[in-house]
């Protein structure tokens, strides 16, 4: 159960070697053997989605998936989003209309919607509302989140037009 | 040159927050992100009882596994550690004491037993598994029924029952008002076991210094000062040998507050250990054992007059305490109890308070302790409206307060002024349209669809001053610290005793010392939460950052900007800093009515003060360091109103959320973003609460809730937007006007929801007296049911 078996993890477009325990969470290796900590942990049971990183650019939950079974995958964190320092059109938004509070859940915020927005350029309020259920926030009541995701939305929008 | 504005030039802006950058990018800092290199990781063997005695303990095959470092039990913690004594001078509520970890036995299921210390959190839960305890199981109680029934089992053996606490109140004559009343209205009010559920759970490193003989201490606390006293003092260490350092918090609610049992033993094992030890809960840990919160059954009786006037009112409360006192049993209650009658003209008031121990997790404040206050008082003036067959708004008129009431000393000595409940109310009447809903609602009725609309006006406690402290018996204060330092360069740093878990305080205090000051706020840093960086403050608790931190910090900006004037007079040959002020930093004179730039800025001040202090004026010390504390009257009040439009659908009981509308009026505010995001925080908390949460305990005092598939939160599905309307009259007492707030959105969800809840219940003749308002209760109701065609004569 605790030996430790040498892979490949491939975050951010960058090969790490690590060495992990069959049972090491995906959250652990990210947080604790690469420094990422940007992913937070809120559950540990996949329910709260705080730890919602990218695999393979789909959003997935890295407290429910085992760092071993990473091999050959890409895996994209929080700290990936923003380029040169500068914030993503989602992290602007959310930054402009105070959609963060604690900020505890935000990069899984981020995450789940860096993806969907790649593939739902123009999604609808009950949209949005329906794919941010899947992540739990105890500050914003997610009024704030939803009208981010929308302005994130238009200005993507626009930068394709 | 530049014309003098009017007011307030920093506070009031709506600036985007100075925080969010680190969050946004991942790059925030929060416990778990700290790394301390050798650290040790603890985890706790819980009890799996409700109620049992410790027997004995077996931790041989735990602490001879692979990187395990001690297993300790509560007599090896009652050694390093003194007892929590909680005894303060209230009459009718008894003393408790507890050691760190229990010792011959456990009160709830979930409670500690034992703590496991190894190089690695799997291992430390691997080796948790294996040591075997022998428990002799006891009769529980599990509600305060059983807990005050005769013969019960007693939770804490060393008290006389498991009545912890009781007061009563009386003022006027409510036994002659219910005698000579139209009618005798009763209603009756259960709230459930809920808990803060902070996205981040707790946890805590601690790193003993040796040499230094030294604790520092990582901890995302709400109050770092207070709790250093605590940790100190239970460590037997002086408050010089202990520092606390808070990080980033994700979330607190009340939660993190207390010094924990786990937090002390860790503590204590790093100085043992003379190793760093730190701790994670896990979420089933969280939910069932860090601290819940609300639990009460409460009943009123009014007096009415046949116009629905509250002749004389009632209340009692019995508060489900849970098995551990981490605060003073009556003191949730006892808020309820003190502001009930809020809004309303009610001369002829009694209360009656219990609280019991019972063998559930200890309870403490969570986002508005007193968060059922507004939904009793509400729904008994929906209950009087029911009975007497009146409109709910004209039962509210008839007993609101108007403006030339104020200020008002209510039945309780509690007085409210710079408060205005009928226009809020009526602003939230006009925005809702009630008299249109009125007409949608029965041609809705005829087509088999259930509306229904709540009201509920809240009068929210908000900043308590030490006056407030010392009436209640409560030991402590409500002061506040705060320092400001302008650097040599003209940099301004500055610190308060508070510590922020969401709040944007990086932000909004910067503008109260800007504010003060006389700067731009971006030229301000407001560092927070190292106890040996802030000034000793009684922290972020209730709604009190605004005015008490914020006020200290905008009086120790002004008290720096008259400093730093004083100096520049002498710098520009005048004999008064009489017309001079500092605005964006730089030196101005007042000349014929219109402020002009003299050739002098806040940095030149601060190299002469630092570098030069010979050019300073006589009896002008060097340097630029400020400091003060400030107290806030015993009690400031914000006040709004709430409206919630809501579908009921009969067949299966579930409630859908249409319109959300209040009017709040808090005062003057520091930042109107930050402000709105409390508001709709609060009430989407105040909704979730209502709607779906609930700390489940079954008879035997098991805990069913013990995951977020159990203890369910609202998504952004079941939430709507908020709609507010923003009011801002000033407290004329308190520095800028500003009042607080925060937790009254919590107050009037509750009541607003459950208040439409009923209303569109009412044509089934049932009504919902409890929460959560979940689909099973409701169709519970309604089973049986048919609508009657009409509600209301």
């Amino acid at each position: 159960m605790n030996e430790r078996t040498p892979i490949i993890l491939s975050v951010n477009g960058v090969d790490h070697e690590v060495s992990v325990a069959p049972r090491r969470l995906l959250s652990d290796a990210l947080r604790d053997d690469l420094g990422l900590t940007g992913t937070h942990v809120g559950c540990e049971h996949g329910a709260c989605g705080a730890c919602t990183v990218l695999i393979d650019d789909r959003p997935a939950r890295s407290c429910l998936t085992f760092a071993i079974q990473m091999e050959g995958h890409e895996i994209t964190t929080i700290e990936a989003v923003a380029r040169d320092g500068a914030f993503s059109p989602l992290q602007q938004a959310m930054h402009e209309e105070h959609g963060l509070q604690c900020g505890f859940c935000t990069p899984g915020v981020i995450m789940t919607f860096e993806a969907y927005l790649r593939d739902n350029p123009d999604p609808s309020e009950e949209d949005i509302r329906e794919v941010l259920s899947g992540n739990l926030c105890r500050c914003t009541g997610y009024q704030n989140i939803v009208a981010a995701v929308k302005k994130a939305a238009a200005v993507l929008r626009e930068s394709r037009s | 040159m530049s014309v003098s504005t009017e007011g307030p030039s920093q506070i009031g802006r709506p600036l985007p927050r100075r925080e969010d950058r680190r969050l946004l990018m991942g790059a925030g800092r929060f416990l778990d992100d700290i790394a301390i290199p050798g650290a040790l990781h603890a985890t706790f063997v819980r009890s799996p009882h409700a109620h049992a005695r410790i027997v004995s303990i077996d931790a041989a095959a735990a602490a001879s596994m692979p990187g395990v470092v001690a297993v300790v039990a509560g007599r090896d913690v009652a050694q390093w550690t003194t007892t929590q004594r909680m005894a303060p001078p209230i009459e009718g509520l008894l003393p408790t004491e507890m050691t760190t970890l229990p010792i011959d036995k456990v009160r709830f299921q979930g409670d500690l037993v034992a703590c496991v210390v190894a190089s690695d959190r799997y291992l430390a839960e691997d080796a948790a598994e294996r040591v075997e305890v022998e428990y002799e199981a006891l009769g529980a109680v599990a509600d305060t029924d059983a807990a005050l029934a005769e013969g019960a089992p007693l939770v804490d053996e060393s008290l006389p029952s498991n009545l912890l606490s009781h007061q009563s109140f009386s003022s006027g004559d409510v036994a002659a008002r219910m005698r000579g009343a139209h009618a005798v209205v009763e209603a009756s009010f259960s709230q459930h076991r809920q808990t803060h559920m902070p996205i981040e759970t707790r946890g805590c490193a601690a790193v003993w210094d040796d040499g230094r003989q030294h604790l520092t201490f990582y901890i995302g606390n709400q109050t770092p000062h207070p709790l250093r006293t605590q940790l100190a003092r239970r460590l037997s260490l002086s408050e010089s040998q202990v520092t606390v350092i808070c990080p980033d918090v994700g979330g607190g609610f009340g939660q993190k507050i207390a010094l924990y049992r786990e937090e002390l033993t860790v503590a204590a094992l790093a100085r043992q250990l003379k190793r760093p030890v730190r701790w994670r809960e896990d979420r089933m840990e969280n939910l069932q054992a860090a601290c819940h919160a609300r639990q009460a059954e409460c009943r009123t009786r009014a007096a009415v007059a046949a116009d629905g006037r509250i002749l004389g009112l009632e209340l009692q409360i019995v508060d489900d305490f849970g098995a551990y006192c981490f605060y003073p049993g009556n003191y949730i209650a006892r808020v309820v109890a003190l502001i009930l009658t809020g809004p309303y003209r009610i001369t002829d008031y009694a209360y009656d308070i219990k609280a019991a121990l019972t063998n559930k997790c200890g309870v403490g404040p969570m986002r508005a302790p007193m968060a059922m206050t507004s939904w009793v008082m509400d729904g008994t003036l929906d209950a009087i409206a029911r009975q007497l067959g009146l409109d709910p708004l004209a039962v509210r008129r008839a007993n609101m307060l108007q403006p030339a009431d104020f200020p008002y000393t209510m039945a309780t000595g509690e007085v409210l002024e710079d408060i205005t409940p009928s226009q809020t109310l009526e602003a939230v009447v006009a925005a809702i349209d009630y008299e249109s809903f009125r007409r949608r609602q029965v041609q809705a009725r005829a087509k088999g669809r259930h509306l229904g609309l709540g009201l509920c006006s809240v009068v929210e406690s908000t900043t308590y001053g030490s006056l407030f402290y010392k009436a209640a018996g409560i030991p402590g204060s409500g002061h506040e610290a705060a320092w400001v330092r302008i650097e040599p360069s003209g940099a301004v740093n500055a610190s308060v005793g508070l510590m922020g878990t969401g709040q944007g305080y990086e932000t909004s205090l910067a503008q109260a010392v800007a504010e003060g000051l006389g700067v731009e706020t971006s030229g301000v840093r407001v560092q927070l939460g190292n106890t040996d960086v802030a000034p000793y403050g009684m922290g972020s608790r209730g709604a009190r950052g605004a005015t008490a931190g914020g006020g200290a910090l905008y009086l120790c900006g002004r008290k720096a900007q008259d400093h730093v004037l004083r100096i520049a007079a002498h710098m520009l040959n005048l004999n008064s800093a009489e017309a001079l002020r500092l605005a964006d930093a730089r030196v101005q004179r007042l000349i014929a009515g219109a402020w002009v730039d003299t050739a002098i800025g806040l940095a030149d001040v601060a190299r002469l003060a630092y570098l030069d202090p010979q050019a300073l004026p006589d009896g002008v010390a060097p340097g630029l360091d400020f400091s003060l504390t400030y107290d806030p009257p015993p009690m400031t009040y914000s006040n709004s109103a709430h409206a919630c439009e809501i579908d009921l659908d009969p067949e299966t009981g579930r409630i859908a959320i249409l319109r959300y509308v209040v009017a709040e009026d808090c005062g003057a505010v520091l930042n109107p973003i930050v402000v709105r995001g409390q508001q709709q925080g609060a009430i989407a908390m105040g909704l979730s609460g209502a709607l779906l949460e609930h700390v489940f305990y079954d008879e035997a005092g098991q805990n069913l809730s013990g995951t977020l598939a159990d203890y369910l939160v609202a998504t952004a599905c079941e939430l709507p937007n908020f709609e507010i309307l923003r009011m801002h009259t000033p407290n004329k007492r308190t520095p800028l006007g500003l009042k607080g707030m925060a937790e009254g959105g919590v107050m009037g969800a509750i009541g607003a929801l459950t208040n439409a809840v009923n209303d569109a219940l009412a044509p089934f003749g049932v009504s919902a007296d409890r929460q959560p308002l979940a689909a099973p209760y409701i169709r519970g109701l309604l089973r049986g049911r048919i609508p009657m065609t009409r509600t209301t004569a």
